[in-house]
């Protein structure tokens, strides 16, 4: 097996141990594996963004590789950049295969001023780029949710109670059993968030039985919670038992054997200090 | 001290265990059965029996667009999935378009890739599948998807452009494919796949998601927005018994039922404890 594999595997082993070290208690072993956890990940999102979005799509139609004429302004600011990182602006322009648009200048401007939030004086700039993405996603999101989360559902709860095609009663394919139980979960539970009116009488006793579908619904979800978690466990769980075998060098057994060693020392030395302190304590007061 | 009440008390200490222990005794019953496998039987349950007819019902030479929006931390739930799905796509000879909305899932992607495309079915990329890549801003992606695909991937993930590649020859948007499969961990996913791509364009989809977002995305599914949904661990390993392959899924899904039988009986002995203590506290 290659060294790679075996160092991947054995930083693999510490940092799924360390992580689960925190069950015992927090300790450095766990901080270790946590700050590197978070410095990694923002690095290399940061890195992946930039590599596949900002200088593909963004320089990349700034200044293709298509349209390289040296002679005009654009490509003379390109060869300046080029001169001070040509990895990232590579000489004869970006070729990814777009046409020059120079509209992209404006995501560049607004890219900008969301980075000028960092100069106190100039942080006011930063609104305008803020106010573009969140205008931009709501605009999005108000279109895709109500199609399909408003209409969408409507549709689906529209069902037909009176179906004798269909089944009586039915386990999980449709039935009139079924979409009664649509029907009349659909709307006690709509009820229940209707506040207009005090919920008493027959509002009182609709909403109490929506109460018991969405307590239903939130039982499914910590259910699949558990479920997933679970899950995950016996991931990581089947990788250290992979890990322990001789091709990885015993990773797993080490790896425990050390971290187990060190936080029962200090577990040790930290019994010992309290029982220092507590003599000195009882000494002192007897003084 | 009447018996009844040295059974409560029995029941008080359990109650109050360190929870040190029942993460010990959680580790204990999961390691177990992954190491001596009991062999529970798994049935495929309906919506998992939808994502397979609806796949082996497309026709031979299919464009088939698979979206990877998952990171290692939930490889053991969706990661089997998505081997599953290429297993199953490939043998039927369809061509497989692969994004990723995750930036992970390229890796993800490459690494099923490496096992599925490559080990089991010697198939050629730019012919028989295509790993377009990441490419971040969410739904924005996918309605670039929609919209214009070469607007968005001028160049795969391997940096070769779209244009040379002979499958992407006809494929300009999302209503070029036949099918949409999302296996999906969260957001960007699933969801954001339904609201801008399958609910606008009519394109059939079907997901693989983790546990957790189950029940979010199951009205979907009883509304006809998608077809089926494979669930978690065991909607995978429902997928692998359903193409007679068996793989990490099925594995880990002994573990999983014995795991739940130990925290329902922990749940049952903690309800049980705290009535005690509840009756106990209004005696005195």
């Amino acid at each position: 097996m290659e060294f790679s594999a075996i160092l991947g595997a054995w930083v693999a082993t510490f940092l799924t141990i360390g992580i689960f070290s925190y069950l015992y208690k927090d300790n450095p072993f766990y901080k270790v594996a946590e700050h590197l956890f978070v410095g990694v990940s923002a690095g290399y999102l940061l890195s992946l963004g930039f590599w596949t979005q900002l200088q593909p799509n963004l320089f990349g139609r700034l200044f293709p590789a298509k349209h390289y004429d040296p002679d005009t302004i654009t490509y003379t600011i390109y060869n300046v950049l080029s001169f001070f990182s040509s990895t990232i602006f590579p000489e004869g322009g970006i070729d990814k295969g777009h046409d020059q648009h120079l509209t992209y200048l404006i995501p560049l401007v607004l890219g900008v001023m969301m980075l000028l939030s960092l100069i106190p004086r100039l942080s006011w700039m930063a609104r305008w780029g803020i106010a573009y993405v969140v205008g931009m996603a709501a605009g999005l999101k108000a279109y895709g949710y109500l199609n399909s989360n408003v209409l969408g559902q409507i549709k689906g709860t529209a069902v037909n109670l009176f179906d004798f095609n269909l089944p009586i009663f039915s386990l999980s394919s449709p039935s009139i059993f079924n979409n009664l139980i649509i029907f009349v979960g659909t709307i006690c539970g709509l009820l229940y968030f209707y506040f207009s009116k005090e919920h008493k009488g027959l509002l009182g006793k609709a909403s109490k039985i929506g109460i018991y579908f969405l307590m239903i619904s939130f039982g499914a979800s910590f259910g699949f919670a558990v479920m997933g978690r679970i899950s995950l466990l016996i991931g990581r769980f089947t990788d250290l038992i992979k890990f322990s075998g001789s091709d990885y060098s015993y990773a797993t057994f080490w790896v425990l054997l050390i971290i187990v060693s060190a936080l029962g020392y200090a577990a040790y030395q930290e019994k010992d200090a309290d029982t220092l302190a507590s003599t000195d304590n009882v000494d002192s007061s007897t003084k | 001290m009447s018996r009844l009440n040295k059974i409560e008390d029995i029941f008080l200490k359990i109650g109050s265990v360190d929870r040190r222990w029942i993460f010990i005794i959680i580790a204990i019953v999961v390691i177990v059965p992954i190491l001596v496998p009991i062999g529970l039987p798994i049935r495929a349950t309906d919506t998992s029996k939808k994502v397979y007819d609806a796949i082996e019902a497309l026709p031979k030479g299919s464009n088939v667009l698979l979206s990877i929006e998952y990171s290692p931390s939930t490889k053991p739930e969706n990661h089997p999935m998505t081997i599953s799905i290429m297993r199953h796509l490939f043998r039927n000879n369809q061509k497989v378009y692969i994004t990723c909305l995750w930036p992970d899932g390229q890796f993800m992607a490459q690494d099923a890739l490496k096992q599925v495309a490559e080990g089991e079915f010697n198939k050629i990329y730019g012919e028989d599948y295509v790993l377009l890549g990441y490419r971040p801003g969410g739904e924005a992606v996918v309605k670039g998807i929609v919209s214009n695909i070469r607007k968005l991937f001028s160049v795969d993930a391997r940096q070769t452009k779209v244009d040379d590649i002979p499958m992407m020859d006809g494929i300009t948007n999302f209503k070029d494919f036949d099918f949409l499969f999302s296996a999906s961990a969260g957001y960007p996913g699933t969801i954001e796949w339904v609201q801008y791509a399958a609910d606008p364009t009519g394109v059939p989809m079907s997901s693989g998601v983790t546990s957790i977002q189950v029940n979010e995305v199951m009205p979907y599914v009883q509304s006809g927005q998608m077809v089926g949904v494979l669930a978690g661990m065991p909607g995978a390993a429902e997928y692998e018994s359903l193409i007679n392959q068996k793989g990490s899924a099925t594995s880990g899904m002994d573990a999983q039922s014995v795991a739940h039988l130990v925290i329902v009986l922990f749940i049952v002995l903690g309800n049980i404890s705290f009535f005690i203590e509840r009756k106990r506290s209004k005696k005195y």
